[in-house]
């Protein structure tokens, strides 16, 4: 279990996390999820005690740097690559067990769980990113911790990489572990995630279940083809829906659920070609969310004038 | 404490670096010996000569196996930064003055065990050029060779201040070496300059200069026409020089607790 209570830091300018409070149960993947820049790390940092800021973090009632030997309590996963360029992934892992009591056993033993057993003598400099998270997974499941906390940690992994992080850490919450990790994808939480923090701009924007944040964030549409769809349309609209023509045709319908379009269609004696419902993608969700507090926004890049009308059929 | 000890023993133990710093000064400053042996074999051994060959050139301003140790120093403090490991390191061991007080132990430790050793090479050296190396154990001698072996842990730790102090491994290495070489050479030249004869007093309190006091035989010359320095006594120059140390791990040790890692 891990309690934020009234996280605060700000740098010369700016608040970089306001006032975040929220829990982090055990048993359940819980995702910290965010833009870039919205200030996921510096919470963590700040959680950890490595940025001095205010407010308390407790974990299992304790702060973390009045806890001895704390990878035993806690294991964290924080920047992609914090590792000595000469000294081999298995003497970085042996460096920090030496200060928490971890055996060589262990050691071995984590590294051939997450998949560096053959090269745990090699050093961490020819590591690819994907190697090094690994290697930084290793560092925090070393101490057998109770609480994972995992910023970004599928960052540089293939696709069976992001699957096989997935797995563990549900097997892990599983085992009644608390575990804490960030992400800036929606779709990686979604899959991962059953409780989510979402901050942006370092303020909270929501905090509960995974399934509610996207039901709350996405608006789903009816779509409807239909021989007389104009005909449909009207009686759509007299019954409070409101219809939009899509670009083949097609009726989006929103503000009635797709049972109720059914059974007008049904009563009114319509044809229909196509009933199905359109959910408005998570990343949608995620935009609407987080869209006004986004920290660095791109610009629409510029048409190229030679560009053909329509576009994107080079695709 | 003792698992903030293993740390910094694991950390220091598995750097490879650690082996080639030692190496290459306890080899400098045996080959300051074997250099003295062949070009004064047939000279009497003195004190000067002994001292020098023993402390493999430091009192004659070539501290190498210093230097090298001072550079064990900053990196003991400076790689953490320069690596990024500082975050990994705090979150295995969050105490950060247990671990200040670790790193600043074994760095000691490490010092005094390896210029001993340095000083029994020579020793060895100094008995196989001239089957003799008297007075070893009698004043000044004896105090001399103690005086060096403060004097390098005294280097060493004002290396390990200074890559906290600056957070990295180069500013810390530059002053190191810009420190003793340039600035406080070129502040005592200037004092033999009679119109800038102001600085004399201050060249007492340069902290290099009043630490190779530690080291001294005999009373310093520094050639005909200098100025009286009132130079220090041995173990004041040393103090000057402590204090200097002192302050700069002081300093940093307090920014370390009050800035984010």
């Amino acid at each position: 279990m891990i309690t934020a209570k009234d996280l605060y830091k700000r740098y010369r300018n700016t608040v970089a996390v306001d006032n975040l409070s929220f829990e982090v149960r055990p048993g359940v993947v819980t995702g910290f999820l965010g833009p870039n820049g919205s200030g996921k790390s510096t919470t963590m940092r700040l959680m950890l005690g490595l940025d001095h800021g205010e407010g308390e973090t407790l974990f299992d009632g304790e702060r973390f740097s009045s806890i001895r030997r704390p990878m035993n309590r806690v294991g964290t996963l924080l920047e992609a690559k914090p590792f000595h360029p000469t000294r081999n992934a298995r003497n970085h892992l042996k460096l920090l067990g030496s200060a928490n009591g971890v055996s060589d056993a262990r050691i071995d033993e984590v590294m051939e769980l997450v998949g560096l057993g053959p090269v745990k003598r090699k050093k961490p400099k020819g590591y690819s990113l994907g190697m090094a998270q690994r290697l930084g997974l290793a560092q925090a499941l070393l101490g057998d911790p109770k609480i994972l906390m995992l910023d970004e940690p599928t960052n540089g992994l293939d696709p069976h990489g992001i699957h096989w992080m997935r797995d563990l850490l549900k097997k892990l919450a599983d085992e009644g572990r608390t575990i804490f990790v960030s992400s800036h994808l929606l779709s990686e939480m979604q899959l991962m995630a059953d409780e989510l923090v979402v901050i942006g701009k370092g303020s909270m924007l929501y905090n509960g279940d995974v399934d509610q944040f996207v039901r709350e964030f996405t608006q789903s549409t009816v779509v409807v083809r239909s021989p007389s769809a104009t005909e449909f349309a009207e009686r759509l609209e007299v019954k409070g829906a409101t219809v939009v023509k899509g670009s083949e045709g097609e009726l989006v319908i929103s503000g009635m659920e797709i049972d109720a379009v059914g059974h007008l269609a049904f009563t009114e004696g319509i044809e229909l070609a196509e009933l199905s419902r359109r959910s408005a993608s998570l990343e949608e969700a995620f935009m609407s969310a987080t869209g006004a507090s986004e920290e660095f926004v791109a610009t629409e890049p510029p048409t190229s004038a030679t560009q053909k009308p329509g576009g994107a059929d080079h695709a | 404490m003792l698992d903030a000890l293993r740390f910094e023993w694991t950390r220091l133990r598995t750097l490879r670096s650690t082996y080639w710093l030692i190496g290459i000064g306890l080899l400098c400053a045996a080959g300051i010996a074997v250099i003295l042996g062949f070009a004064a074999r047939d000279e009497p051994l003195g004190n000067e000569i002994l001292s020098v060959a023993i402390n493999g050139g430091a009192s004659f301003g070539i501290p190498f196996l210093a230097v090298f140790l001072a550079i064990i120093g900053i990196f003991a403090t400076g790689h953490e930064y320069r690596h990024g490991t500082i975050q990994p390191t705090l979150t295995a061991l969050p105490q950060r003055s247990r671990l200040i007080a670790a790193k600043i132990l074994v760095v000691a430790t490490t010092t005094v065990v390896v210029t001993v050793v340095s000083m029994l090479i020579n020793v060895g050296v100094v008995l196989a050029f001239w089957g003799e190396a008297p007075g070893l154990f009698e004043s000044p001698l004896d105090e001399a060779l103690l005086g060096y072996l403060v004097y390098t842990l005294i280097y060493a730790m004002t290396g390990l201040g200074l890559g906290l102090l600056f957070r990295g491994v180069p500013s810390a290495l530059v002053v190191i070496f810009l420190m003793p070489l340039i600035i406080e050479s070129v502040i005592m030249g200037l004092a033999f300059i009679p119109a800038m004869d102001w600085l004399v007093p201050v060249v007492k309190f340069l902290p290099f200069t009043a630490g190779a006091q530690l080291m001294a035989v005999g009373p310093a010359d520094m050639g005909p026409g200098a100025p009286d320095f009132d130079l220090f006594s041995r173990w004041g120059g040393g103090a000057v020089f402590a204090i200097f140390a002192a302050l700069i791990i002081s300093a940093a040790w307090t920014l370390f607790k009050r800035r984010d890692a």
